[in-house]
């Protein structure tokens, strides 16, 4: 045997064996999600949101929506946070020194007038211009911040140092929720005893072409355009599946930004947000848990499979390169600063199976895929291997993602079915057997993309346009 | 190779038999969906005959059930529909129209399949089984209901909880005598929602739960303590002060705010300095509503070490305590300094919003 022979077997029989790994993983967590999503779907039979929604106990929450040139929708978005079911409720906005008129236009809507408010910073951020809340008392819940220009992070954290609540809501300002979904997301806090809960996620689900209207998601509707479809069925297949099975062994290392809640005293103690990373989010959650990991406390990362957050994502293949370029930075930034954590039993389960998965699986998994296709090409064309093996193995992982979307589909439909309509049904499994000719390549190249970035030291947020949700079309 | 051909055959395969299963699920979804509303029609005129009924005898009143209906009452989805329709006006209902509910749901025999789910094996038919047990009021199964307080399974102990208060009320609280098991916040907010329907009375048992071993027991005492104004327990709420869990001492803080007497302010402040950070808030806050005019010189010395959301709670209590407040607080030798010269502002500025 040649040494070219031994160094292509070894090729192959690696890729072979990470691909046999990573799909036995995807199968134990399809699985594995099933249980859980059940006991939910069976609690949620027993919950009648209102007992809390109307308790002088419930415990108190602040929503930190960092704003940044968002003048168009600002006063819908602030209306819609206004009118969410939840007593012990203030919503902050931090107007992030946004160069439009984002604050004036706040002003004049909500009555706002500036307040002499201490801000206790906890939390190293830039500096506040003024904080302001309103004559208007039906707005009493209102706060809104006005701060030098610093970042998502850097907002969030001038959030946390105003908040006044015990537990913070972090979301996008232009995500829609669901009226109860404080009321959802408050639950886990209170249900343990044994465990604190630091945080807590929910679903976020795709309102490209959905009707919104006075703030508010009126009909789900499944987007038009393929983009938004796909991400519609990734989005699925990430929340009900992935993001349920890991809760279920309290291994999340992801709240994701657009919408989750945190103990406020444990966000505090172990920092706030990192501004010095894209993956914000993805880095507070795995510094919250290393914290409570190094102090030995037990403590438990939530998460709920209700839909309760409606956003908007990129329909066309500009912004979601940008965003999915900064997705992969964020999380190599973020196993890059945990990175003690690697195979580390001191940090339990953590550091034994989160953060290996992450690494083996989301950050390597791209790379992986880009350069095993290009360099089992180059050994077929050379003749070292056979084509055969080549489409074979295509064959085995393009099957077994179409059948983890036909899963991802089923789950859905038998728990919250969102997209009613037969017709729906059938053009999301279009989308799933056409995601990997089209989406995911894309995706992976992204990625692969933000890892070029990052080693070349590229750190912009990248710009993401939104088309808004203020003209609201029908589906046919 | 082959067997990538195989593994890749099969997986399309399963994936095919899913996107089959998942069209029959989808058409017998439909098909139900029409059937369900002709059944809860049904249902919904049962429930009106029930809540409209003129007849003054509950208890030998016979309701009027029809061939189809009784044919369908074999049929367990239409006795879950029908189940949900009776439930759902039980809860909404009290008075005689409750009763002829109750009655309703007896002569259909619904009863029998709850009391027959009681003994499943699965949590969460055991649950809805007790659940609908506690909402139609059927005080005959108070003593099953009541094993299930303890059970091992959460939802199943939580559900007979609240069905026991459902039952008899405040004496269905007895279950806290023999509860091993943690009450948390959630069902505790439950509980208490629950006993908030129910005519307040002077029931017993709050000394001994204080003395409970179970700290989560401790803590729902002294909010029901909070809620319903026991002045008479003052000196076992007191004593709760002492206790060895921080969330414990924290609830007896908060009910000391409802039963105060001269004494609870200078108490409190005694206990200030011993207390961990979210407890000397809580003190601070209560006496925003139980303090006075004497107590403003220690509070004022308190500002001396304490952290600033601290300080900001402190200048804030003093301020609602006395007019005199804000000005006494600006002869502190710290008054021009930040970060007590911004508290004062701010709180000055909420004084006068």
């Amino acid at each position: 045997m040649s040494w070219q022979a031994i160094i292509v077997d070894i090729f192959t029989y690696s890729l072979l064996a990470y691909s046999v790994l990573l799909l036995s993983c995807y199968i134990f967590i399809g699985a594995y999600s099933v249980g859980e999503i059940r006991t939910h779907l069976y609690k949620n039979s027993f919950t009648d949101y209102r007992q809390l929604a109307s308790a002088s106990q419930a415990p108190g929450m602040s929503i930190l929506a960092p704003a940044y040139n968002e003048g168009a929708n600002v006063i819908e978005n602030v209306r819609s946070l206004l009118s969410i079911h939840y007593a012990n409720l203030e919503v902050i906005i931090i107007n992030d020194g946004s160069k439009d008129d984002s604050l004036s236009k706040l002003i004049k809507a909500y009555d706002l007038y500036q307040t002499d408010h201490f801000v206790n910073e906890q939390i190293k951020a830039k500096p506040v211009r003024g904080v302001y809340k309103s004559r208007n008392k039906v707005y009493k819940k209102l706060i809104v911040v006005d701060k030098e220009n610093g970042g998502k992070a850097d907002a969030l954290n001038v959030g946390v140092n105003i908040a006044q609540k015990e537990y913070i809501v972090c979301i996008d300002v232009d995500c829609i929720l669901e009226q109860d979904a404080l009321l959802k997301l408050a639950k886990p806090f209170l249900e343990n005893c044994k465990e604190r809960v630091i945080a807590t996620g929910g679903v976020i689900r795709i309102a490209n072409d959905c009707i919104i209207e006075g703030g508010r998601l009126v009909q789900v509707n499944l987007p038009l355009k393929f983009l938004p479809r796909v991400q519609t069925l990734e989005y699925i297949r990430a929340f009900l599946l992935g993001r349920m099975a890991w809760s279920r062994l309290n291994g999340l290392l992801l709240i994701s930004g657009a919408f989750g809640a945190f103990d406020k005293e444990i966000v505090i103690k172990s920092g706030g947000y990192d501004h010095n990373t894209v993956g914000e989010d993805m880095e507070l959650v795995v510094r919250m848990r290393r914290y409570m990991e190094e102090l030995n406390l037990p403590y438990k990362v939530g998460f709920i499979p209700d839909p309760l957050c409606w956003t908007e994502a990129p329909d066309n293949f500009k912004i979601l390169g940008r965003q999915r370029n900064r997705w992969a930075r964020g999380t190599i930034e973020t196993l890059k600063m945990h990175r003690v954590m690697f195979f580390n039993r001191k940090y339990g389960f953590l550091g034994l199976v989160s953060y290996p998965y992450w690494f083996l699986f989301e950050f390597l998994a791209p790379l992986i895929e880009f350069f095993g296709m290009f360099f089992f090409i180059l050994f077929a064309v050379s003749g070292l291997t056979n084509w055969r093996f080549f489409f074979g193995l295509l064959a085995v992982v393009f099957s077994f993602g179409f059948l983890y979307s036909v899963f991802a589909i089923l789950m859905e439909i038998l728990t919250y079915n969102q997209y009613k309509r037969p017709k729906d049904i059938l053009k999301l499994l279009l989308t799933a057997f056409l995601e990997p000719f089209i989406f995911h390549p894309f995706v992976v190249w992204s990625a692969v993309m933000g890892n070029k970035d990052l080693l070349q030291k590229k750190n912009a947020w990248g710009e993401m346009t939104r088309q808004g949700f203020s003209t609201p079309k029908k589906p046919n | 190779m082959i067997y990538f051909e195989t593994v890749a055959l099969s997986f399309f395969g399963i994936a095919f038999l899913l996107m089959g299963y998942m069209l029959i699920y989808l058409k017998i979804v439909k098909n139900r969906r029409s059937k369900y509303q002709k059944w809860k029609n049904i249902a919904d005129l049962l429930v009106s005959e029930a809540i409209f009924s003129e007849d003054n005898d509950v208890n030998h009143i016979v309701f009027a059930i029809n061939h189809r209906t009784e044919i369908l009452l074999k049929n367990a989805r239409f006795r879950k529909v029908l189940t949900k329709e009776i439930l759902s006006a039980k809860k909404n209902m009290s008075g005689a129209a409750g009763l002829f509910l109750q009655k309703l749901y007896l002569q259909l025999n619904l009863d029998h399949y709850a009391l027959k789910n009681l003994s499943s094996k699965k949590w969460h038919l055991k649950a809805k089984a007790i659940q609908d047990i506690g909402i139609m009021n059927l005080k005959a199964h108070l003593s099953k209901i009541y094993r299930q307080t303890n059970n091992k399974n959460e939802l199943v102990r939580m559900e007979a909880q609240i069905a026991v208060i459902k039952l008899i009320g405040f004496d269905g609280l007895r279950f806290l005598d023999v509860v091993s098991y943690q009450i948390n916040d959630w069902q505790q907010i439950k509980l208490l929602s629950e006993l908030s329907y129910l005519p307040a009375n002077n029931f017993s048992g709050i000394d001994n739960w204080l003395l409970s071993e179970n700290d989560s027991v401790v803590i729902f005492a002294l909010k029901l303590i909070r809620g319903f104004h026991r002045f008479e327990l003052y000196h076992q709420v007191e004593e709760c002060l002492l206790h060895m869990s921080v969330n414990v001492r924290y609830q007896a803080i908060l009910a000391l705010e409802k039963i105060y007497n001269e004494n609870t302010s200078e108490m409190l402040l005694k206990q200030y300095a011993i207390e961990v950070v979210k407890n000397q808030i809580a003190i601070v806050k209560t006496l925003q509503q139980i303090g006075s005019e004497e107590d403003i010189p220690l509070l004022i010395s308190f500002l001396k070490n304490e952290a600033p959301e601290q300080k900001r709670s402190i200048v804030r209590t003093i301020a609602n305590i006395s007019e005199n407040g804000l000005t006494q607080l600006r002869l502190h030798p710290d008054a021009d300094i930040a970060p007590l010269s911004l508290i004062i502002k701010q709180i000055e500025g909420e004084l006068s919003a």
